[in-house]
């Protein structure tokens, strides 16, 4: 449950967010970023729904570039 | 520019380290990228990491799990939790339910969940049915548990929360007469939601060297060169392999809301037992969302005791980091994640079950 996914957000009413990674729209809160001036096209990182800190694009760039060769590794199903 | 894992990996192995280094991570993140990565195998034979108290699911005490069931199974409610603790099992009778599954089956309204945002729109969805969440996890799930309470929440919709402070269970292994570990890697989002000072005690009280972590193979390469070169240096500070998330103080409105919404508490350990100041629980503020005041009558102190794993199962030891999970004599053999008999091998942040995804099948002769 510790996994943080960096994402874009796309559109902010209110609290909630319109966020994308990969194609993968998601409804994020942005209650727990209150501190933060956030808008369009920002990045946050997103745990269980929140987000939970702001990052720069070079970084969430970056964390997915090392997501993909993880995940590319992970040819074989968890459970097998 | 950041530095590859395999430059990480040239620097450690270029270290002049003779004895053996024990590492503990406090984190099931950590553990599934030092795993998937296969850091280990990579690493210089004289350091050692060893996995410890990372996963909120594997201690949720058993008496929630089964006050969880209890509600399903008894009140006319909707329950919703995590998806990994829907196959926790409970030590009952044989034929009675044994997880949140099979009360499932037996007829309970059980619903999986993502994110505390969802509970919020079934309860919702159905203003007149009552919603139990049971929320099980620490800082990083609890935080957004607070928040849900402080932004509001219907009165249909009460939780039943098993959150859990990381820090304190490390400092109670420190206490002891034999940690088992000699270096911490401090897990990254817990950082991030409450601040690396959480951590200081570490360095400062017991002199251990200890750096806070991401969860690429690079910061955790990164987090495993500092604490080595803190400990042949002799030198000890609390290090930020995690700058860009990790920052001083934490963060703040994660913290108001957790402060407003929540107190800190001793709580129970499912099967380590009593760890004082290391659970939240919803204060008097906000009890009349708390479902145990919402139903007191499920809440069974009788079986509240420490070392109720199941029989022959070495959790608690894995999660101690006392027993790597091929220790135990259960692992692979009577114990797999299709048919797990203890929660390290049910959660996908349990040590257990992140080796044998990770492909360790053979068990360790003791």
């Amino acid at each position: 449950m510790c996994l943080g996914i960096p994402m874009q957000i796309k559109r902010i009413d209110g609290f909630t967010a319109q966020c994308e990674a990969k194609g993968v729209r998601r409804e994020v809160s942005l209650f727990m970023l209150q501190h933060e001036v956030l808008k369009p096209d920002d990045f946050v990182v997103v745990h269980v729904g929140y987000a939970i800190q702001k990052v720069t694009p070079q970084e969430a760039r970056s964390a997915w570039e090392i997501y993909d060769e993880m995940l590319a590794k992970m040819d074989s199903p968890p459970d097998a | 520019m950041s530095i590859s894992a395999k430059s990480w990996l040239q620097q450690l192995n270029d270290l002049p380290l003779q004895e053996p280094v024990k590492i503990m991570n406090v984190c099931g993140g950590h553990e599934r990228s030092i795993t998937q990565a296969g850091l280990r195998g990579a690493l210089p034979p004289q350091i050692e990491l060893i996995p410890g108290p990372g996963c909120p699911v594997c201690v949720c005490p058993e008496e929630d799990v089964y006050q969880a069931m209890q509600l399903a199974l008894r009140e006319p409610i909707t329950l919703v939790a995590f998806g990994d603790m829907l196959r926790v099992p409970v030590n009952v009778p044989k034929g009675e339910p044994r997880s949140l599954d099979q009360a499932h089956a037996a007829g309970g309204d059980i619903r999986p969940i993502a994110s505390p945002v969802e509970a919020l729109q079934i309860a919702r969805a159905s203003p007149e049915r009552e919603v139990v969440f049971f929320a099980a996890g620490f800082e990083t799930t609890t935080a957004p548990v607070a928040s849900l309470l402080v932004e509001g929440i219907p009165d249909n919709l009460s939780i039943l929360l098993s959150g859990r402070l990381t820090w304190p269970a490390v400092a109670m292994l420190l206490s002891g007469d034999k940690p088992g570990f000699n270096a911490l890697v401090a897990p990254g989002h817990v950082a991030t939601v409450m601040g690396p000072e959480e951590w200081s005690f570490v360095v400062e009280r017991h002199r251990l060297p200890a750096a806070v972590a991401g969860f690429t193979p690079e910061s955790l390469l990164a987090a495993t060169y500092s604490v080595i070169r803190q400990y042949l240096d002799d030198r000890r500070f609390l290090d930020n392999c995690y700058p860009e998330l990790v920052r001083p103080g934490g963060n703040p409105s994660a913290k108001a809301q957790l402060a407003t919404a929540m107190d800190v508490v001793d709580a129970n350990w499912r099967g380590i037992g009593v760890i004082p100041d290391s659970g939240f629980a919803l204060n008097s503020d906000y009890a009349r969302w708390d479902a145990r005041r919402r139903f007191p009558d499920y809440d069974s102190p009788g079986r509240r005791r420490s070392g109720e794993m199941p029989p022959g199962c070495d959790c608690a030891a894995v999660v101690l980091g006392r027993k790597y999970p091929n220790q135990c004599r259960l692992y692979g053999e009577a114990c797999t994640p299709r048919t797990p008999i203890g929660p390290c091998m049910v959660s996908d942040e349990g040590a257990c079950r992140i080796w044998w995804s990770g492909g360790i099948r053979v068990r360790k002769q003791a």
